[in-house]
């Protein structure tokens, strides 16, 4: 019972600071959140699909597009309602902190694509798996993109 | 934990001196959101020139008046 009040308590402070976040960090939280979602769902069905057939599943074009409609969908809607609370913030322009804050993020997001790229490629050399590296590839773009927000946010809580 | 910019500032000081101006109103006065007035005022974010001659206008005070510098440490 204790427990169930002191999460209660920890998730009312953390919705009494999201309401004193920046318009564009908050997106930045909701953006990393959907996207972990969906890269989630994508890998999971890779993943079963994968275990069922008994080798690495080829490439699922289908699921592919499931998961960018998905995220376009899922971003639509909360861009909108963020935007619908904070119409102002929305509409203003990114000042020169957060211009910094969303180079900075880019640039360190540039490596998480790179390096598991590179380790698919090295590992395409290796196995000869043409399936892996498709799935590797998307794995890289997907956590690039991911990090990309994570940063934006460490950079925002931190000070750029 | 980042390291603090040696800009110092007294822009929080100046705020409650002129009738208790809110970090939002200062924000809106020099074009930029409320946080990175916070970030600004806490040392977290070092603003650009333009910025800091903005702030330094809103009090009619010259910008070393508001902003100082601190070298760092020689070791």
């Amino acid at each position: 019972m204790y427990e169930i009040f002191n999460i209660a308590g920890l998730m009312m402070s953390f919705l009494a600071s999201f309401q004193n976040i920046s318009f564009r960090e908050k997106t930045a939280w909701a953006m990393a959140i959907i996207l972990a979602a969906a890269g989630f769902f994508y890998f999971d069905k890779v993943v079963r699909i994968s275990n069922a057939l008994g080798q690495t599943a080829p490439p699922l074009i289908g699921l592919v597009i499931g998961y960018v409609i998905l995220i376009v969908i899922a971003s639509v809607i909360v861009m909108s309602v963020l935007a619908v609370s904070a119409a102002r913030e929305a509409d203003a322009p990114a000042d020169e902190r957060e211009k910094i804050i969303a180079d900075k993020a880019g640039n360190w997001s540039s490596y998480v694509l790179a390096v598991p790229a590179l380790g698919a490629l090295w590992h395409y050399s290796v196995q000869m798996d043409g399936n892996m590296l498709f799935h590797l590839i998307f794995l890289s773009l997907m956590l690039s993109q991911i990090s990309e927000y994570v940063f934006q946010i460490f950079l925002y809580r931190r000070g750029a | 934990m980042a390291k603090a910019p040696p800009i110092t500032n007294r822009i929080r000081e100046l705020r409650e001196s002129q009738g208790g101006m809110s970090q939002a109103a200062l924000a809106e006065a020099i074009g930029v959101t409320r946080q990175t007035v916070i970030a600004i005022e806490l040392g977290k974010y070092s603003p650009s020139l333009e910025s800091a001659f903005r702030i330094s206008r809103v009090f009619n005070l010259g910008i070393e008046d508001v902003f100082g510098w601190e070298p760092p440490h020689q070791n």
